[in-house]
């Protein structure tokens, strides 16, 4: 009555079943097979794009280390060029140049970031969103057209200056850092917890205090990674001191005169077809190459040890 | 009685919320009391005036260029009857062909190897790496110019440019002597430069693609790359196209390394190999020697279609990656 009853040819279902389950293991292997094939065919294409974006990188470092290494002495980072055909010679102008350019950018640049970061963070509304788009859009200028823009105001006729000099190519400098230290400081004092914040507050502590004492303090490590990302950019940057700094021979320390950097002399020597040139050239491009990765290195370094000490 | 024992119980000075309201406003009131909102708003004030006079400063000392030459300043650049130095169009013809050299090449292999870094390494491998490429990302770009002028450019004279030409299909885009200095090696130059900008945006996209994602398509059966074709690279997309736009607007801007290595031709390129120039290089090669008034007015000029150029990309990339994100959201 209840008992289950197959229905006729009972047997032959039963293989129609095993048939159909053959076919899709079948499949199955099969498309496995296919899928495991090209997926080792795209893993190998990747590993190809590794050796071949690697190959480049590493050559260009390593190859500006070992022709610089050769050039660098202690008496060519002290001692100013030489003229052309004198054997000797070093670059002490460019990174005394360098030196004081970059310093007075990062005077001009951190205060006045961080001042501004901490009104975009404290205020929301239509100002404070239209100075984070206006930071954003300026991260992708040209760093030309900051230069252009520090010759108009700077240099050019009927301008502040009136001439080349040092503090031209530290402001052009600045305005270039200026976004990256008003971002990045931003997002580090936006990552202090905002109780901290409010229960400085409900202590009754003034709002500056509560600022100086919590929010920066909290946000340091961040604010010091921002900054020596931002200070790294405006080491290596050529553009900008193009136009403004104009060059000189001898170590400059009056930023209102002219002045040699690391980058400029770069270029205005490798452009001359001498193998003494070309020397120096590379010796220069090696320092600029230490000093930059130093400071991602440090910069780096204190980032690691914020996020060891969040955990 | 009753009332002198009243008046002699001096009455409370003040309630304590009382007391705290009046230290409040001696604190506010004191000099220097609100020197906080003062130093805020000095910053933010300081900020806009400088993108302000960026701005207004870039237009008024191009404006003589743009009034003798009108809207054709964008493609002729013609600012004299007796001759035409600032052939606007060859230059954005110029910007345009190198930077998409340097995508082509960049873009396929920067994306594959942060693809490996994020999916594929072991971890041993994957971080050094990382690390690595973060820090070559550091590397000026006037380093990358040297090395481009003095060690690249005379073995793409001698082999890469002379192997290409002999390609038949792409002979088209490769004839012409080889002087080692084009548009060939600008663009390489170029690649080189926005390569580990592009692996290393790309890498943190893909990480930070969910592994629950990653762990729903391989229980679905999905082999490691159908992984990563299917679950991560969909969700690290937008992440994706950003390192691309971001490193397209460092193509379009770059200046000196090009200058140094395009080989200054102010004509129209008619093959990757030929020499050629950008806006860039044609700033940098022209800002100094120009005169003052409408020959330096000029080349200011240039600055701006640079701006303006790079501000489109930037623009669009923004608005595609808007649409994008809003498009994410309505399916999540």
């Amino acid at each position: 009555m209840s008992t289950t009853v197959f229905p006729a040819g009972a047997d032959d279902v039963a293989d129609a079943i095993g048939t159909r389950r053959e076919l899709v293991r079948d499949s199955a292997r099969r498309s496995l097979a296919r899928r495991r094939y090209w997926g080792r065919f795209a893993i190998a294409l990747c590993v190809v794009a590794v050796a071949v974006s690697l190959a480049p990188l590493v050559a260009l470092v390593a190859y500006t280390t070992s022709r610089g290494i050769r050039a660098v002495s202690w008496s060519f980072l002290t001692h100013a060029p030489t003229p052309p055909g004198i054997p000797g010679g070093g670059i002490s102008n460019a990174i005394v140049g360098s030196l004081i350019i970059v310093g007075l950018a990062v005077a001009m640049a951190v205060p006045v970031g961080t001042m501004c970061a901490l009104f975009l963070v404290e205020r929301r509304g239509r100002l404070a969103g239209a100075l984070r788009f206006a930071a954003d859009v300026l991260t992708g200028v040209p760093s030309i057209a900051l230069g252009i823009f520090a010759y108009a105001v700077l240099i050019g006729p009927g301008s502040l200056i009136g001439h080349f000099s040092g503090l031209a190519g530290s402001f052009a400098l600045a305005v270039l850092m200026l976004p990256i230290v008003i971002r990045a400081s931003e997002s580090a004092m936006r990552s202090v917890p905002r109780d901290l914040w409010e229960a400085g507050l409900a202590l009754g502590v003034r709002r500056s205090r509560v600022v100086r004492s919590v929010v920066l303090r909290g946000a340091l490590p961040g604010l010091v990674t921002g900054n020596l990302l931002a200070v790294a950019r405006a080491v290596g940057e050529t553009a900008p001191l193009f136009v403004t700094i104009l060059g000189a021979s001898l170590v400059v320390t009056n930023p209102l005169q002219p002045m040699n950097a690391l980058p400029y002399t770069i270029y205005s020597l490798a452009t001359q077809p001498t193998s003494a040139a070309q020397q120096i050239a590379w010796g220069t491009a090696f320092v600029l190459l230490v000093l930059v990765l130093a400071l991602s290195v440090v910069a780096r370094f204190v980032s690691a040890r914020l996020n060891r000490q969040a955990r | 009685m009753s009332t002198t024992l009243l008046e002699e119980v001096p009455p409370p000075r003040l309630t304590p919320v009382e007391g705290v309201k009046q230290g409040l406003q001696r604190r506010q009131a004191r000099p220097g009391g609100r020197s906080y909102a003062v130093l805020r708003w000095t910053g933010a004030m300081i900020f806009a005036a400088i993108v302000l006079a960026f701005v207004i400063s870039l237009l008024a000392s191009s404006s003589q260029a743009f009034a003798h030459s009108g809207v054709s300043f964008f493609w002729s650049g013609t600012y004299s009857a007796t001759k035409d130095i600032y052939p606007t169009g060859i230059f954005i013809v110029g910007t345009l062909i190198t930077t998409a050299v340097a995508i082509i090449l960049a873009v396929p292999i920067g994306v594959g190897t942060a693809a490996f870094l994020s999916e594929f390494a072991p971890k041993w491998l994957a971080s050094p790496l990382s690390v690595l490429i973060d820090l070559i990302a550091a590397v000026p770009s006037i380093v990358v110019g040297l090395w481009g002028l003095l060690v690249l450019s005379p073995v793409f004279a001698h082999q890469v440019e002379p192997f290409f030409k002999k390609i038949p299909v792409l002979e088209w885009f490769f004839h012409g002597p080889a002087y080692g200095p084009s548009m060939l090696l600008a663009g390489t130059v170029l690649a080189v430069m926005i390569l580990p900008t592009i692996v290393a945006l790309s890498r943190t996209a893909l990480t930070s693609v969910a592994n629950e994602d990653r762990e729903a398509a391989r229980a679905l059966g999905a082999t490691r790359w159908q992984v990563v074709r299917t679950a991560v690279v969909p969700g690290a997309r937008t992440g994706i196209e950003a390192s691309v736009i971001l490193a397209m607007g460092r193509a379009l801007g770059e200046t000196i390394a090009v200058a140094m290595v395009i080989g200054n031709n102010y004509a129209l390129p008619h093959s990757l190999l030929s020499p050629g120039a950008t806006l860039g290089s044609a700033i940098i090669n022209n800002f100094g020697e120009a005169n003052p008034g409408l020959d330096k007015s000029s080349v200011i000029g240039l600055v701006v279609v640079l701006l303006v150029i790079t501000a489109l990309v930037n623009i669009g990339g923004q608005l595609l990656l808007r649409r994008r994100l809003r498009a994410e959201g309505a399916v999540a």
